[in-house]
């Protein structure tokens, strides 16, 4: 029988993160997953959002994953009448130029190369990988799980096992740790991939996400607050399209989801302007998958109190509930939850204690964690169910731009002012790191650079056409920055300290300062072609700049 | 060796999966729910009871196991290496 200190379940977004900074701490530590190659078995309609990458693990934040385009904002449609054309729009939530599309609001993805990515990182860290292996069931003795079986009848020991096996969470229903959800929790994504050529996404879509709502009786999408009306996600060369439904109503009541995804696709598809002029001339339809997320556990009390660790046992990401409810995005919580199980398995396995009450410091950080906790629990898409019952444009609209609009800042800038500061405080460095992602970013996906084995490698340059002035600028500036904080960093810290109690105000008073800023912004609307010049200039910049110029300090450029 | 369907495009499905999804006979009581979940096709109702056609589309989300009012619905996975892929998801 084989031995590890740590044992990963699944090679999915979380696990790599847990296994590679176990492994960087000296243990043993083997990652499974049942797929053949990693990462063919994720499905998502993705957008990573940028929380998850400024306070989500160092070597993503400073490295260079393949990602299919920057995001800089939402444009929502407001379908009032399909077949007449009536719909408004909200795009409060934008990035404007000529910030955009350098900042971004988060990076689209798909899930196979992202997961391979974070996989080969961690195989560099000394993680074992073995793909194509199921793992059937955890092994317990007096109740403590101590490794876990395979599907080839292997047994494998651990001192600690770290779950990452997805929202189903077979493992851990199976052994008595969580229970199954109840469907009405769970929501059902059928997702379309269509192939269009990069300048038509370019185009149409720049760099902004499009979501759909309507009321239900137009059976263009699930019913509000049960699913998504409709997401697109522009990628690099295709554009990604996804409505999901709750597998059961309120009444309890199975809806047939056979009949009706078909049914809302055809009738969005044919009636929606901009698809049936814009997108379906242009676009071959090339995948359609689905899979299921835990959308509302976060917001069921019981769901959420459920136990996310137990003797021997952490599990992290969607297989411990922590799937965020508006954006119908896990990543950035799998990756915080991977890393808070990496830590805590660390520390247990130094203290040489795996026991659940040692292990309960893992379920009081995750608690702790200000965008875990806003992300499982916002109320927004919820709520739309509200709307409907009241037939009342007014929530509707209300919902959508707390949920997907500008309005989201009056509820989650207490967590992202909290994030800030901590980061800050563990480490004031980080804020150039942060200056030093968005470019790189950039140019990574225009250039394609990718540093796996699905990349490209690195794209060739003509030094001759580098703006060596302003780089030399951009980069003396970067490490004058690295130096100020390094020096200052006992002040930047304590300043962070002081103004952490101050932080729970952030959301009040972003309620109070966002008429006014929305008004800025509208006002910004106006004259933002006069910043296309500049901020063309600044693409031009990044984009024929030494990557090095941006590279993260400790991996050091050249 | 792998098989792919016109209906889902950008999938494959790799043999020897076997039947990881299985109906508990005696608790089924035909509801059907099994059946409206499944974009997959994979169930039918024969006999009052839901009976799985084949597993040939399962794309594996386990809808089936969470809809099923009486758990007779046994769900796992398939051996490592068989059973859907995409590298579009």
């Amino acid at each position: 029988m084989q031995e590890y200190d740590v044992v990963v379940i699944g090679a999915g977004f979380g696990g790599p993160v847990a296994a590679k900074k176990c492994a960087e701490a000296g243990f043993r530590t083997l990652m499974l997953e049942r797929s053949a190659k990693v990462g063919e078995k994720v499905i998502s309609g993705l957008t990573i959002p940028f929380y998850g990458f400024l306070f989500g693990p160092a070597f993503i934040r400073d490295g260079n994953p393949p990602i299919e385009r920057p995001v800089d904002g939402i444009v929502n449609y407001i379908i009032k009448d399909i077949e007449a054309g009536d719909m408004e729009i909200d795009d409060s939530l934008r990035i404007p130029k000529p910030l955009s599309p350098i900042l971004a609001f988060g990076y689209n993805a798909y899930c196979q190369p992202f997961c391979q990515w974070e996989a080969e990182k961690a195989v560099e860290s000394g993680v074992e990988l073995r793909t194509s292996t199921t793992v059937v069931e955890l092994l317990r003795e007096d109740g403590r799980v101590v490794g876990v079986r395979t599907d080839k009848g292997e047994e494998i020991r651990a001192r600690l096992v770290i779950d990452g096996e997805g929202s189903q969470g077979l493992l851990a229903v199976g052994a008595g740790i969580r229970e199954k959800y109840p469907p009405e929790v769970i929501s059902l994504a059928d997702v379309y991939d269509y192939e269009m050529a990069k300048e038509d996404v370019d185009e149409i879509f720049g760099y902004t996400l499009r979501f759909c709502w309507g009321w239900d009786e137009q059976k263009i999408a699930p019913p509000l607050g049960h699913g998504n009306g409709l997401m697109v996600w522009p990628y690099r060369e295709s554009v990604h399209f996804c409505q999901d439904q709750c597998l059961a109503m309120d009444d309890g009541k199975v809806p047939n989801l056979r009949k009706l995804f078909e049914e809302y696709h055809r009738n969005l598809t044919s009636h929606l302007p901009w698809w049936k002029e814009e997108i379906e001339p242009r676009a071959r339809l090339r995948a359609r998958v689905f899979e299921n997320f835990e959308i509302f556990v976060g917001l069921n009390e019981r769901l959420r109190a459920m136990p996310n660790h137990a003797d021997g046992i952490i599990l992290i990401g969607d297989a411990a509930g922590l799937e965020s409810t508006e954006l119908c995005d896990g990543v950035p919580a799998a990756w915080f939850s991977a890393d808070i199980a990496a830590d805590v398995a660390i520390e247990a396995l130094r203290a040489g204690d795996v026991s659940a009450s040692f292990l309960s410091r893992y379920d009081e950080r995750v608690r702790a964690h200000p965008i875990i906790q806003w992300s499982i629990t916002a109320p927004h898409r919820y709520n739309l169910r509200f709307a409907q019952e009241h037939h009342s444009l007014e929530e509707l609209r209300r919902y959508v731009h707390d949920g997907w609009g500008l309005g989201g800042f009056a509820f989650m800038s207490t967590a992202l002012v909290r994030m800030i500061l901590q980061a800050v405080r563990e480490d004031p460095g980080i804020i150039a790191s942060w200056l030093r992602m968005f470019p790189r970013y950039y140019y990574n996906w225009l250039h394609e650079r990718y540093d796996y084995s699905g990349g490209k490698g690195e794209p060739p340059r003509d030094p001759s056409r580098e703006p060596r002035a302003a780089q030399a600028v951009v980069r003396g500036g970067l490490r004058l920055m690295d130096a100020a904080l390094a020096l200052g960093a006992p002040l930047v810290r304590a300043a962070a300290g002081l103004l952490e109690p101050a932080a729970r105000f952030a959301n009040p008073a972003m309620k109070l300062l966002l008429p006014g800023i929305e008004a800025l912004m509208r006002g910004w609307k106006k004259v933002e072609p006069a910043f296309v010049p500049l901020s063309d200039r600044i693409i031009r910049f990044v984009g024929r700049a030494d990557p090095a110029t941006f590279a993260a300090p400790e991996r050091g450029g050249r | 060796m792998a098989r792919t369907f016109e209906e889902f495009p950008g999938v494959e499905w790799v043999e020897g999966a076997g039947l990881f999804i299985r109906v508990i006979e005696e608790r089924c009581d035909g509801c059907a729910n099994c059946v409206k979940v499944c974009l997959a096709d994979c169930y039918e109702i024969s006999g009052k009871k839901a009976r799985i056609r084949d597993l040939d589309k399962c794309m594996e989300c386990a809808s089936c196991w969470y809809v099923c009012p009486r758990d007779a619905i046994e769900f796992s996975w398939p051996p490592g290496g068989t059973g859907f892929r995409t590298d579009w998801g």
